[in-house]
C-alpha cells in the first residue's frame, strides 16, 4: 500500500526533486523535525502533568470516609433549629467549626495550655479535642470489622488520636499521635515511606512499642539527613523504636509543621489502647473501592452503626460520618448554619464536588497543555517557513521544468499539486522524524527532570496532522506561484 | 480542411507604454502531413506564431482552428489537454530534466494524459518505443549530462512523440547543434513525417535546414512575406 503510494508518479517526482537538493532538504527537514518534536514533547509534558494531577487528586483521598465518635456541634452557633439526625450522613454534619469559641471539656495532661510550643499550629491543636466532645468514644474495633463487611468497602482502619510529646536525647517535639491500623498506608495513597517500613500486623497484634514518624517529626528530632530508623524515642515515658519515616508522595501535599499527617507519629492502635488503657476508637477511616460509592457507603455505614449502637428512631447518632466533601465544607471556614444548609440540601455532595474538582483541574491542566503546545507551535511555524523557503527555491530553480511540464500538457493544478506534494512530503517526513525525536525527548524529560510525561496516540496523530497541515499551508503560496507561471516565460527562464 | 488554420491572427504585447505588434494578421493553413519550415530574422514574429500554433499562447485577435475547431478561446485546462494530446514540442535548449534518465524524460507527457492514468509499465513501454523511433534504446538509462547534444535532442524528440501527437512543433531544434548533428535531427523529422504521417512545423534561421521542409514560410515584422511549397522531391534529403 505504502509502496504503491510511494511509486505514484507525483510522489515519486516530488521525492526525486527533493533528493536533488539534499542539503537544503535536510536542513528544512531538520527544522520541521524540531518543530514537531517540540510540540509533541510539550504536549507529553502537559498530558503528564494532567495525569499526575488526576493521580494526586485520587491520592488526596477523595474516596475516603471517616466515621468519628461523637456528634458534637457548637453550642454557641446553635440557633435552635431542629436538625434531624436520622439516617443520613449529610444531616450529621455537626463538627466543631469555630474551635476557638469552645473550651475543651476534657483535659489531657499532654494538652497543657501553658506549655510553650514552637510550631504555629500548636495552639490550634491544643483545642483539637473532638475525641472527648459530644459524647464518650463510642466506636469499637468490632464496629470497624462490621464496616469492613459492607460491599464496596476497600480498606478500613480504626484510629485513636492524641497529642503527644516525643523525646529524643535532649530534643522534644509536640506532635499528633495516631494509633492506627496496618491498613493505613493502603488508605493514604499520598504516602511514601522515606525510610524503613510501616508497622506490621504482627506488631499490631502484639501491641508492640514501634513508631512510624512523619517526616517533620524526623527532621525536628534527628535533623535532616540523619537516619531515624532504629532510633529509640520516648513517648509517654515509654521507649519506642522508630521503624519508618513517612512522607508525602505527591507534590500537591507537602509535609508541613502541624499538618496532622507528616507532623505526626503512628503506632498500632493496640499499643495506644494498652498504654492509655483504652478500648474505643476515636474514628474509623474507610476507603470506597470507587469514589462514586461514597454517598451510598456513608448511608449504609450510618444505618449499620445506628443498629449496632442500638440507637432508637428518636435519638441522634452518636457518631459522625464525614466524606471529603463534608470535610472540605467544615474546614472551609463557612458559618456552620450555611455549611449545614448546604450539606443538607445538596444531594450527593461529594459527587458534585468530586466532579467539579476533577473538571476544574482537568480544565486547568488542559489549558496548560495547550499553552505549552502553543509555545511549541512557534517552532513549527519556523519549520513551516523553512518549507516555504525551500519550495520557493525549488520553484525558482525549476522554472524551465515547470514551463516544459506545462508545454507537454500539465494543467496548472498538476503543477500546483506537484509542489504541494513536495512541501507535504518534507513536512510529513519531518513529522515522522519529529514524532520519533519527540517521544525520545519526552522519555528523556521524564528520566532527567522526573516530570511525568505522557505521549498519547492522539497527540502523535495530532502532531502528524499538524505537520501535514503546515506543509500544505506553507507550500500553498510557492505552489500557487509555480502553477500561475506563463509557460512561454517559464520556458525561456535562464 | 487544413489541420491547423489561422485566420487573421494578431498578437500584441504591452511593453511599458507602447504596444509591440508581434503578429499583424497571419492567415495560414497547414494540412496534415505537411513539413513546414518557418524562417525569419529575430523579432519577425515566428516564435510568437509558433507559440500560438502550440496553444502556449492565445492570439489577441483572430482565430486559430485545429481540425476546424476554434481553440483560441479555450480555457487554460483545455489548452493543456490539446497540447498533451495533439502536439509535441521540441526546443532549442532540449529542456530535458537533469538527473533524470532519458526514459523518464520521455515518459513525462504520459503523466499528464487525460485519457486515463497510464500505468507505469505501459508508460515504460511507450517511452521505449519512442526512444526506438529515434534510435536511442541503448541510452534509455543515461542522464542528459551523459548524452551528446544530438542525443539529447533525439531524447527530446522521443518525448514529443510519446503521447502520439498529430503535430510536432520544433523551435530552432538545431540551434545548439553542429551541422552534422543538425542534419541527423532533421532527417529524423523527415522520416517521422514519412513513416507516421506527422505534421511537422520547424522554426529555423538556417536556410539549408529550412530546405528539409515541403513548404517554407518567411516571416518579417509579424507578417508572412513568402510561402513556398517545394517539390516533394526537394523534401527528400537523399535527392537534395
Amino acid at each position: 500500500m505504502i509502496k504503491r503510494w510511494l511509486s505514484h508518479p507525483y510522489v515519486d517526482l516530488a521525492l526525486k526533486a527533493l533528493g536533488r537538493n539534499r542539503l537544503q532538504t535536510g536542513l528544512t527537514l531538520l527544522g520541521m523535525t524540531i518543530g514537531v518534536a517540540t510540540v509533541l514533547a510539550m504536549m507529553a509534558v502537559g498530558a503528564g502533568a494532567q495525569q499526575s494531577i488526576e493521580q494526586q487528586v485520587r491520592a488526596a483521598g477523595l474516596n475516603q470516609l471517616t466515621v468519628r465518635a461523637g456528634n458534637w456541634r457548637p453550642k454557641v452557633e446553635d440557633t435552635g433549629e431542629a436538625v434531624a439526625h436520622q439516617g443520613d450522613a449529610r444531616d450529621t454534619l455537626v463538627l466543631p467549626l469555630y474551635r476557638g469559641d469552645v473550651l475543651p471539656v476534657a483535659f489531657h495532661p499532654e494538652d497543657d495550655p501553658m506549655e510553650k510550643h514552637d510550631h504555629p499550629l500548636a495552639r490550634q491543636r491544643l483545642g483539637d479535642l473532638e475525641a472527648g466532645l459530644g459524647s464518650a468514644a463510642t466506636l469499637t474495633f468490632d464496629d470497624a470489622e462490621a464496616i469492613k463487611g459492607l460491599p464496596g468497602v476497600q480498606y478500613v482502619a480504626g484510629g485513636v488520636h492524641e497529642n503527644a510529646r516525643v523525646h529524643f536525647g535532649g530534643k522534644r517535639w509536640f506532635t499528633r499521635m495516631h494509633g492506627t491500623d496496618v491498613e493505613m498506608p493502603s488508605i493514604k495513597r499520598g504516602w511514601m515511606l522515606a525510610e524503613g517500613r510501616f508497622f506490621t500486623r504482627r506488631e499490631q497484634d502484639r501491641a508492640e512499642q514501634v513508631l512510624v514518624i512523619g517526616q517533620i517529626v524526623a527532621e525536628r528530632l534527628f535533623g535532616a539527613g540523619v537516619k531515624a530508623v532504629g532510633q529509640e524515642v520516648t513517648l509517654w515515658n515509654q521507649p519506642f523504636e522508630v521503624v519508618g519515616v513517612v512522607t508525602s508522595a505527591t507534590w500537591v501535599v507537602r509535609p508541613a509543621p502541624g499538618d496532622d499527617q507528616f507532623d505526626a507519629v503512628y503506632m498500632p492502635y493496640t499499643t495506644t489502647h494498652r498504654l492509655l488503657n483504652l478500648s474505643k476508637l476515636n474514628d474509623i477511616t474507610i476507603t470506597a473501592a470507587s469514589s462514586g460509592d461514597v454517598s451510598r457507603l456513608a448511608r449504609e455505614i450510618t444505618t449499620l452503626l445506628r443498629q449496632r449502637h442500638g440507637i432508637g428512631d428518636d435519638q441522634p447518632d452518636d457518631f459522625t460520618v464525614l466524606t471529603q466533601a463534608t470535610k472540605a465544607l467544615t474546614t472551609g471556614g463557612l458559618p456552620p448554619s450555611v455549611a449545614r444548609a448546604v450539606a443538607g440540601n445538596v444531594a450527593e455532595l461529594e459527587k458534585v464536588t468530586l466532579e467539579q474538582l476533577a473538571t476544574t483541574l482537568e480544565r486547568a491542566s488542559r489549558t496548560m497543555t495547550w499553552l505549552l503546545a502553543a509555545v511549541a507551535a512557534v517552532s513549527l511555524v519556523v519549520g513551516g517557513i523553512g518549507i516555504m523557503n525551500i519550495t520557493l527555491l525549488s520553484v525558482t530553480e525549476r522554472t524551465r521544468e515547470i514551463g516544459l511540464r506545462l508545454a507537454v500538457g500539465a494543467r496548472s493544478r498538476d503543477v500546483m499539486r506537484q509542489f504541494l506534494i513536495e512541501a507535504v512530503a518534507i513536512s510529513l517526513a519531518g513529522g515522522v522524524a519529529g514524532i520519533v525525536l519527540g517521544v525520545i525527548a519526552a522519555a528523556l524529560i521524564a528520566r532527567t527532570l522526573n516530570w511525568a510525561t505522557v505521549v498519547s496516540p492522539l497527540s502523535v496523530l495530532l502532531a502528524f496532522g499538524v505537520a501535514g497541515a503546515v506543509g500544505i499551508f506553507f507550500g500553498w503560496y510557492p505552489a500557487r506561484r509555480a502553477s500561475q507561471l506563463d509557460p512561454i516565460v517559464a520556458l525561456r527562464h535562464e | 480542411m487544413p489541420l491547423l488554420e489561422t485566420r487573421e491572427v494578431a498578437k500584441e504585447y504591452h511593453v511599458g507604454d507602447h504596444i509591440v505588434h508581434a503578429l499583424r494578421g497571419v492567415s495560414l493553413g497547414i494540412d496534415a502531413g505537411e513539413f513546414v519550415t518557418i524562417v525569419g530574422p529575430s523579432g519577425s514574429g515566428k516564435s510568437t506564431f509558433m507559440h500560438i500554433l502550440g496553444c502556449l499562447d492565445r492570439p489577441t485577435r483572430g482565430q486559430y482552428l485545429m481540425n476546424g475547431r476554434d481553440v483560441s478561446t479555450l480555457p487554460p485546462d483545455e489548452l493543456a489537454r490539446v497540447r498533451n494530446e495533439m502536439l509535441g514540442f521540441v526546443f532549442q535548449g532540449f529542456n530535458l530534466l537533469a538527473r533524470t534518465s532519458a526514459l523518464e524524460n520521455v515518459e513525462l507527457p504520459l503523466l499528464y494524459t487525460r485519457r486515463g492514468v497510464v500505468k507505469g509499465s505501459e508508460r515504460r513501454r511507450k517511452a521505449m518505443a519512442a526512444l526506438e523511433a529515434v534510435g536511442l534504446t541503448d541510452r534509455a538509462d543515461h542522464h542528459p549530462n551523459q548524452l551528446s547534444g544530438g542525443q539529447q535532442q533525439r531524447v527530446a524528440i522521443a518525448r514529443a512523440l510519446v503521447a502520439d501527437p498529430s503535430v510536432l512543433l520544433a523551435d530552432e531544434p538545431t540551434g545548439n547543434l553542429d551541422t552534422a548533428t543538425s542534419h541527423e535531427v532533421m532527417e529524423i523529422f523527415a522520416r517521422l513525417r514519412r513513416e507516421r504521417g506527422l505534421t511537422i512545423v520547424v522554426i529555423t534561421h538556417e536556410r539549408d535546414i529550412a530546405a528539409y521542409g515541403s513548404r517554407t514560410i518567411d516571416f518579417r515584422d509579424g507578417r508572412v512575406t513568402s510561402d513556398v511549397h517545394h517539390d516533394q522531391a526537394l523534401a527528400e534529403p537523399s535527392l537534395r
